[in-house]
């Protein structure tokens, strides 16, 4: 008993209070960049849908659609927030996500209620955003988004290294921009099977959902971009990061980085890459 | 699975090196003398689209689990193996089961004073709520510990265990896990306790787990969670029986363990057993209590999902047996509930007043799990929250039934059930209405001669849910059900039911199943409708998905 008490005493390790949280490297290493090659502006569709929500895989038509439409113009992420229509069908893998959740809310998707759901660049409107059914066509909000001059160009690359990802970010400047601005970076994983109702009410269980978001890697709303806003300026930000469940398969994953602006959240720009294998 | 070569290799190696050393040591055995035993299960299923109870085609057309366990036993020396294969898993099991291999192995010796296992063991301290690997295989659960596992008695009355391994996961380990134990009966070491007619047991317990550091984000912008890679829990524990009379209590304290189970907070766990019985001939009381607090043990932090669990909080509601009464049944909460349960069986006598010609017996069961009162200080890298120890929050279930059995001639026995049942959806992972459920119950059983045996059960079960296309809930409604069950010539029986929701509710789940029984070896064929739903043993749940089609079913042992 007394090895017990003793054993216990020593057998686990105690977390100050103070030092709960520690620096972790999300909000980047940054360093002087060189220009970005592309300077193409993308538009970042993010639809919110749910493996109950019946319409939801004529929305994922749509989109499939549209990304054959303009190739790598179209950055897509696909949201399950905790609302009813998001609950895993029997022992379908669980795709909602805490951090798409929390998005969901504050963006007013949750509020409303309403699925399939979409944003495109995160367009302010109003006091909100400009949120529309992707099921009646997605193309007039992709069109306005890529018609817009870009002010932030972008690149990326991501490269496992052991069980972390290592993810570079390199941002130029086109345009002097105001206030601050924010490089967010999202886990993607495609080509999960999950049980899904389909537009005649039936379940498909075989159904493959595609750029479903696993985990946001940076801060909720993006890490602090080390510049000053001129026009010109590069950086480079260095992130490590090693996925939060073990039972993603980061075979199946990609990476999205955007620049947006701290405030109003409205997307400048966006970007993705895979994630090369294993050194 | 990838290595099951190696795996019969390794085995066959130890058996024989085990068994060199038990020809060793008890020679008069011999190397032959060993018997072996085992048992065999199949299961199967085939199950169609049926866009009314929702359930779907299955592409494989044919889902099976299958298991054999071969046991070796010679003398004090043990070895066995299971080998299991999910080809596809059945409806309703993890699909990370998928596939077919030796899935538990080990070998074993066992004396009056020391036992040790090499391999796969499952093992229990106390109550189980710092450590509880075990088996069910009805949901789906395995929380096997491979490593090795050492029990020694140096004294009469004194039991020590020690154990160390890693968890199964599917068909992979994971995790690293260390525990001790020990129980002193003082009956048994105080000479002059030997015959005192109260007997009074301490017992003690120890578990540890160790996991590397990892990066898991902390949600102020720049920073991550500083994790505790060891993480412990303890316990103690103590069991008093005089006469009828019986309490038992544990306490059990978990250092902080931030985890995906508690959103990565770093409160430390704590729970509180409480039971306490009487009994004599014809009646038995008892009492139980339960607080737990933020007791989510796993041996990876960040896997989510019923495997990895290194305890195990007791339930502490009735196991229903009857179909509405266990159609919500009560998930555990290891994150945070209070519980109390009281349990009344009473057999009148025969020839009594209440009694009649054959005695009466009467059952009361009554439980009311609540959540904890908490103030909430933080989210994930923060303590989370605070609790009042006696204060309670909203109402997770609660249920009482009332049975009475009583055998109304020689030959046939009624017995009539009423239960109300209170129900949260919380604990199943969503919001909405709390339900309330009334159940009517009257199963008559008519035996016709000492091989033939007809069984007529009626339910009915008025609710306050409505179902709601959104929520999807087939569990909602008023529902009725019949059931017509017939056994003959002791071997065969034939059983034919039937659920139906008559208002405020969708589906009519009929089946037909037909079963053979020949010493110890059992087949049996369903055709019929499952409703989507969950089924939980001992608090622990699993999903059941919506089926449409034939099950069958063949267990044998030898």
């Amino acid at each position: 008993m007394l090895a017990i008490v003793s054993a216990a005493a020593i057998g686990c390790d105690k977390i100050d209070e103070n030092n709960y949280i520690v620096y972790s490297g999300a909000s980047g290493e940054w360093f002087d960049g060189t220009p970005v090659e592309d300077h193409s502006q993308r538009a970042f569709l993010e639809k919110y849908t749910g493996v109950r929500c019946n319409n939801c895989p004529t929305a994922d038509q749509v989109i499939a659609a549209a990304s054959s439409q303009y190739g790598d113009k179209l950055v897509v992420v696909s949201i399950h927030d905790s609302n009813t229509l998001q609950r895993p069908i029997g022992d379908s893998p669980d795709m909602r996500c805490p951090d798409g959740d929390t998005w969901s809310k504050a963006l007013g998707v949750f509020g409303a209620g309403e699925y399939p759901m979409a944003l495109v660049n995160r367009k302010p409107s109003g006091n909100g955003w400009e949120r529309f059914n992707p099921v009646g066509g997605v193309s007039t909000q992709i069109d306005e988004a890529l018609a817009a001059a870009p002010s932030v160009a972008l690149s990326l690359s991501a490269d496992r290294v052991d069980a972390s990802i290592d993810i570079n970010v390199y941002i130029e400047y086109l345009s002097t921009l105001s206030g601050k601005q924010t490089v967010t970076l999202l886990l993607i994983e495609d080509g999960i099977i999950a049980t899904q109702k389909m537009p005649n009410h039936s379940d498909s269980a075989g159904y493959q959902h595609n750029h479903i978001l696993r985990d946001v890697i940076t801060d909720l709303w993006g890490a602090d971009i080390d510049a000053n806003g001129q026009a010109g300026t590069c950086r480079k930000a260095r992130f490590s990061y090693t996925a939060a469940n073990q039972e993603w398969n980061l075979d199946r994953c990609h990476i999205i980085a955007l620049v947006s602006d701290k405030e109003s959240k409205k997307v400048y720009n966006s970007a993705q890459c895979s994630i090369s294998a294993e050194k | 699975m990838k290595s099951i070569r190696a795996k019969i290799i390794v085995f066959a190696a130890v058996t024989v090196a085990m068994q060199c050393v038990t020809s060793t040591v008890a020679k008069a055995q011999g190397i032959l003398g060993g018997h072996v035993t085992g048992n065999v299960q199949f299961d199967g299923q085939l199950s169609k689209r049926d866009t009314i109870i929702g359930s779907s085609d299955v592409p494989e057309k044919l889902l099976t689990n299958a298991r054999a366990d071969i046991l070796y036993t010679n003398g004090n020396f043990s070895a066995g193996l299971r080998y299991e294969a999910y080809l596809g898993p059945m409806l309703g099991f993890n699909s990370q089961y998928t596939g077919q291999g030796i899935a538990n192995y080990f070998v074993s010796y066992k004396t009056q004073t020391f036992a040790v296992t090499a391999g796969h063991f499952y093992e229990q301290f106390g109550s189980g709520m710092t450590m509880r690997a075990y088996e069910d295989r009805y949901l789906g659960l395995d929380n096997a510990l491979r490593g090795i596992n050492v029990t020694y008695r140096p004294w009469k009355g004194v039991t020590l265990k020690g154990l160390v391994g890693q968890q199964r996961y599917f068909w992979d380990t994971k995790g690293l896990v260390r525990g001790m134990d020990a129980e002193v009966s003082f009956n048994d070491i105080i000479t002059a306790w030997n015959e005192s007619k109260t007997r009074f047991t301490l017992g003690g317990s120890f578990v540890s787990k160790y996991e590397e550091d990892e990066t898991i984000l902390a949600d102020i912008s720049g920073f991550k969670l500083n994790l505790p890679k060891n993480v412990a829990a303890s316990s103690v524990r103590m069991d008093l029986n005089r006469g009828g009379f019986g309490l038992q209590a544990e306490y059990a304290f978990k250092s902080q363990d931030p985890s995906i189970v508690n959103d990565y907070i770093y409160k430390n766990g704590n729970a509180l057993w409480l039971s306490a019985s009487y009994s004599q001939k014809g009646l038995s009381a008892n009492i139980q209590a339960k607080r737990v607090d933020n007791m989510g043990f796993k041996s990876v932090r960040s896997i989510s999902g019923e495997m990895l669990y290194i305890n195990y909080t007791p339930s502490i509601t009735k196991q229903h047996t009857y179909a509405f009464l266990s159609m919500y049944p009560y998930a555990t909460q290891s994150t945070g509930e209070m519980g109390l349960q009281a349990d009344f069986m009473y057999k009148f006598k025969k020839e009594s007043l209440l009694g009649g010609k054959y005695g009466t017996d009467i059952h009361i069961n009554a439980s009311l799990i609540t959540g904890l009162d908490t103030t909430v200080l933080g989210g994930k890298g923060t303590e989370g929250y605070s609790s009042s120890f006696f204060g309670t929050g909203e109402t997770y279930y609660g249920d009482i039934s009332l049975e009475i059995a009583k055998k109304l001639s020689s030959k046939v026995k009624l017995t009539a059930t009423y239960g109300y049942v209170v129900f949260n959806p919380v604990v199943e992972g969503h919001a909405g209405d709390i339900h309330h459920n009334h159940v009517a119950i009257a199963d008559l059983t008519w035996k016709i001669n000492r091989k033939n045996v007809l069984r007529f059960e009626a339910e009915w079960m008025g609710s306050d849910s409505h179902y709601d296309p959104i929520v999807d809930d087939k569990r909602a409604g008023d529902w009725i059900m019949g059931l017509v069950e017939y056994n003959f010539t002791s071997a065969w029986f034939v059983s034919l039911s039937d659920q139906y929701a008559y208002k405020d509710g969708v589906g009519n789940y009929y089946n037909l199943s037909v079963g053979y029984t020949k010493g110890a070896t059992r087949l049996q064929v369903g055709y019929g409708k499952q409703r989507e739903g969950i089924i939980c043993i001992g608090g622990v749940c699993r999903n059941v998905p919506a089926s449409n089609g034939l099950t069958f079913s063949l267990t044998t042992s030898f």
